[in-house]
This record gives structure tokens, C-alpha cells and sequence, in this order.
């Protein structure tokens, strides 16, 4: 690693407009989410505030900021307070190495995927620490879900990405851009059609959104771990619960959906329509499926996916040996 | 329809030489007043020994047993950055993700499944034997390495770190060190065969049928 200044100034801008595309991520999402949720249903959606309702979202944050910050009795207050800051900062990191576009890549590593999936896991312990901390048994039922449902999913999610790693023979992910073309069936969801499809299945359950939020199932656990949270710990939470969506919508239009490549021109407008397709699509699932219950969530990870992943990566192994 | 690569490249190719030049100019200019690169690495260095030993005490002085885990991540995180100042980013990425990701979110989940003690009431002072079976334990280590490390003491260079590809790293384990890779994978399916049987052995003939349904 090089201490210019060059790097130094690059991962600084990269880190603030990172920022700034959570936030409005966020404002833009609450509302899609309404929005399209109301048309499934079959009604209006928010449409009181602003044209169509689309204030609606900025007048939601306005009142988050000023809600109280109510602090439960008896509560270790350093864990309570440090849970939703370790929520939102390491997901700032998550979002260094994805290539936007051809040349807005905040931080060429070679490594770039493990360092994701590095940081990714403190997402995990800032759930079991908002849980445990809050000295709620709704908190630590909600934590304790967290952490075995995003444990088990690692796993098969990990796996279905490997064997695009193995296809493109690095962990960068500009070079499995770089690789693929930019005609769909150029890109890698045609060659690996099982791995992205455990990988969409993955990405809603690590995000913990329905039909696989059991960690904050409303009708069974209130909130689940973050019950108590109120005011500005609560949207940190929810901000990260949107950066995260966001983040793994745009690692599945770099690893499946050909990222920043495109007909006409390549660039970052292709990624971030690809990425919010995904992002469509996720709400689409979650006001579709029904929650699943928490032994069948784990029965479609360990029975299905793990295995399925397993063969894939190893069919994966072979084509690859036998084509070089 | 699609435009080539030749006609916008050199328009954006401009304009990121220049941004990249004038930086480059910016730091030539200033480079008589930045600190030498090796004192960056030692204030690097004291700074991951601070987090390190302040994550270790916090971890063995806390008597509540998640602000003691805590303390653990936080060594993590020092010896993660020690890593990176070795120049070996994929061995800092890989130790947050498995003692980070892993293996300090598995001890969080067994303190949880225990009943609701952690405050550490039922904690109290060690006798002497335990005390002298711990200064053994740290002993032990230190009469081991100790004499290495006056042994070798200036002899060995000090020298920049160089960085290795990750694909050496992953050749290497399947050529030259594929015995003890193997090895390690001998022990975790002990370890993993371990668990089963004592997770098992709670359960009837009856009990454990119906368990695997």
C-alpha cells in the first residue's frame, strides 16, 4: 500500500459521496418501498405530502432527527450507544471496493471481496449487541435470531459467489466486471444461473428483510433487537439496513448482472440501474411471501442452499480445469 | 448500438492526469515537511500495541462478560492492523472475518444461550494455585521465545514488508505447505465430530430419533 496523497484524497471524496448515497438511498427506498408495497396491495401508497406523497419520505427523516432519545432503565449504556454507531460505520467501508463505473472505483484492492465480506460481520455483532444491551427478552430473542440466521447464510452465500471468483480468477471485483461483456448473455448469470439464484436468496435473509426478517418480526417480537431504540439510534439502524440492501444489490450487479457494462456506453448509470432493479425486486419479495417460520428458515439454509452451493462450486472446479 | 471505448476515454483521461498531477505536484511540494515514512510505521505500530493491550485488558478485567468480549474485538482489530502494516491485507481481511465475523459472534451467541449471569456476581479472587498455574501458563511461551528473541536480536535486517498476490499465497498452501493445510482440516473435523457427540449424547435412542426427524 502507497501513502500518497493521491489514495488519501481518493478514499476521502470516495468515503463522503458514500455517505451522501446512503442517506438519499435511504429517503429514495422509504418511499419506493411504500410506494410499490401500496401497489401490490392495491392502494395508494403515501400521496398526502408533496406530489404523489414524495415529501413524504423527507418529512419521516425530519421527525426521526427530532424524536427524543428515550433510554430504558437498567441498560449498559456504553453497549447501547456503541451498537447503532457499529452498525452504520463499518457498512461505509463495504461500499470502498465495488466499481461503480469504469474509472469510479473508490479503492482498486486486489482483495477487494474479502474485505467485504470482512466487515460485513460486524453488521452481525452490532445486532447481538443492540439485543443483549437494550435488557429486553424481546432484544435478546431478536439477537439471538440475527445471529444464527446470518451465521447459517454466510455460508451458502460465500459459496455461490466463490465460484464467480473461481470463473474470473480473482477477487477483484473490476476485474469480474472487466470479464464480463455487455450483452446479457455476456454476463455471468447466464454461465452460473444456480449461484445467482442462491445468492438472491442469501442477500434477502443477510439483510434480514421478509419473508426472512425474523430477527425484528413485528407480529411475534415487537421489534426485535432494536425495540428499545428510539430517535437517531433507531435511523442509524435503519440507514444501515438500507445501505446494506444497497450494498448487496450493487455486489449482485457486479458479480451476475455485468456492473458498470452496458449497451451505448458503459458507465456508473448502469450499475446503479442494475443495482436498483435488485433493490425493486427485494421489496417486490418482501410484500409477496408470507415469513417463513424460523426451523423452515434454517431447513432451506443447511438442506438446500449449503449443498446446492457446494455442487455448484465444484461442477464450477471442473468445467473450469477441463476448459484450461 | 454502442460507442467505443477510443472516443470518451481520452476526454476522461485528461481530466483524471490532471486532477492526478496537480495532487502529485501538491505532495512533491510538501514533502520536505512530512515526517519520514518509517516514523509513520512506527506511530502505526504504537498505535495498534496500544489497541491490542487495551482490547486484552478490558477482556480480562471486565466482570461483565459481553464488555469482556468487547475488549476481545478490540484486540482483534489491533492485530488486524498489524497485519496490514505487514503489508498482508488479505491475512487483516481474513482475521476480521473469521474472529470478528465468526468466532467472537459464536462466543456472543453461547453467552446468550446461558442464563442471564453475566454481570459477574459469581466471580471472586483466584487461590494461589490457580494463580501460579496462570504465571506458569505465561511462563511457559516466554522461555520459549524469549531466548529466540535475544538470540536473533539486531540480526536480522529490518526491511519493508513486500506484498504477496493472494494467488502465491493460495499456491503455496496447495503445494508447499499442503500437509499441514491438510492437517488443520484433520483437526477441525475432529473438533466439528466432537461437538456432534457431545450435542448428542444428551439425547435417549428414543429422544434423538425423534430430534433427527
Amino acid at each position: 500500500m502507497d501513502l500518497s496523497l493521491i489514495t488519501f484524497v481518493q478514499i476521502l471524496v470516495a468515503v463522503i459521496a458514500i455517505i451522501c448515497l446512503m442517506v438519499a438511498n435511504a429517503v429514495v427506498m422509504v418511499y419506493v418501498e411504500r410506494k410499490v408495497a401500496g401497489f401490490i396491495q392495491r392502494r395508494p401508497g403515501p400521496y398526502e405530502v408533496g406530489p404523489w406523497g414524495t415529501i413524504q419520505a423527507i418529512c419521516d427523516s425530519m421527525k426521526l432527527l427530532a424524536k427524543q432519545i428515550f433510554v430504558p432503565a437498567n441498560v449498559d449504556l456504553v453497549l447501547f450507544f456503541l451498537a447503532p454507531v457499529l452498525a452504520f460505520f463499518p457498512v461505509l467501508l463495504l461500499f470502498l471496493p465495488i466499481p461503480f463505473g469504469p474509472y469510479l472505483t473508490p479503492w482498486k484492492t486486489p482483495d477487494g471481496l474479502v474485505l467485504i465480506l470482512a466487515f460485513a460481520g460486524f453488521g452481525v455483532l452490532s445486532n447481538l449487541l443492540a439485543g443483549w444491551a437494550s435488557n429486553n427478552k424481546y432484544g435478546v430473542l431478536g439477537a439471538a435470531r440475527a445471529v444464527s440466521q446470518s451465521i447459517a447464510y454466510e455460508i451458502p452465500l460465500m459459496l455461490a459467489l466463490m465460484a464467480v471468483v473461481f470463473q474470473a480468477g480473482s477477487l477483484n471485483l473490476s476485474v469480474i466486471v472487466e470479464k464480463q461483456g455487455w450483452v446479457p448473455w455476456e454476463w455471468n448469470i447466464v454461465t452460473q444461473p444456480l449461484a445467482f439464484f442462491i445468492y438472491l436468496i442469501c442477500l434477502v435473509a443477510e439483510t434480514n428483510r421478509a419473508p426472512f426478517d425474523l430477527p425484528e418480526a413485528e407480529s411475534e417480537l415487537t421489534a426485535g433487537f432494536h425495540t428499545e431504540y428510539s430517535g437517531m439510534g433507531f435511523a442509524l439502524f435503519f440507514l444501515s439496513e438500507y445501505a446494506n440492501m444497497l450494498l448487496v444489490s450493487f455486489i449482485c450487479a457486479t458479480f451476475f448482472l455485468g456492473g458498470y457494462k452496458g449497451p451505448i456506453i458503459d458507465g456508473f448509470w448502469w450499475t446503479i440501474i442494475k443495482a436498483y432493479a435488485v433493490m425493486v425486486f427485494i421489496v417486490w419479495i418482501r410484500w409477496t411471501f408470507p415469513r417463513v417460520r424460523f426451523d423452515q428458515l434454517l431447513n432451506i439454509n443447511w438442506k438446500w442452499l449449503l449443498p446446492l452451493g457446494l455442487l455448484n462450486l465444484w461442477i464450477t472446479a471442473i468445467i473450469i480445469k477441463v476448459v484450461n | 448500438m454502442r460507442m467505443d471505448k477510443e472516443v470518451v476515454n481520452p476526454i476522461i483521461d485528461t481530466i483524471l492526469g490532471s486532477i492526478t498531477s496537480g495532487l502529485n505536484s501538491l505532495q512533491a511540494s510538501m514533502e520536505p515537511y512530512l515526517p519520514e515514512l518509517s516514523w509513520v510505521a512506527y506511530l502505526a505500530f504504537a498505535i495498534y500495541v496500544l489497541i491490542i493491550l487495551a482490547g486484552g485488558f478490558m477482556s480480562i478485567l471486565c466482570r461483565n462478560l459481553v464488555r469482556a468480549m468487547m475488549g476481545l474485538v478490540l484486540t482483534f482489530l489491533g492485530v488486524a492492523g498489524m497485519y496490514l502494516l505487514l503489508a498482508s491485507p488479505f491475512l487483516a481481511f481474513m482475521q476480521l472475518l473469521i474472529y470478528v465475523g465468526a468466532v467472537c459472534v459464536l462466543i456472543f451467541f453461547a453467552i446468550m444461550l446461558t442464563r442471564n449471569v453475566s454481570d459477574g456476581e459469581e466471580a471472586h479472587w483466584p487461590t494461589l494455585g490457580a494463580l501460579g498455574y496462570g504465571l506458569l501458563a505465561l511462563l511457559a511461551p516466554l522461555g520459549v521465545i524469549g531466548p529466540l528473541i535475544i538470540m536473533h536480536a539486531g540480526k536480522i535486517p529490518v526491511q519493508v514488508p513486500v506484498e504477496n498476490p493472494t494467488g502465491e499465497l493460495g499456491e503455496g498452501l496447495l503445494s508447499d505447505y499442503v500437509l499441514p493445510f491438510e492437517l488443520i482440516s484433520i483437526i477441525l473435523l475432529v473438533a466439528m465430530a466432537g461437538a456432534v457427540y457431545l450435542a448428542f449424547r444428551g439425547f435417549g435412542p428414543e429422544k434423538s430419533k425423534r430430534h433427527s426427524k
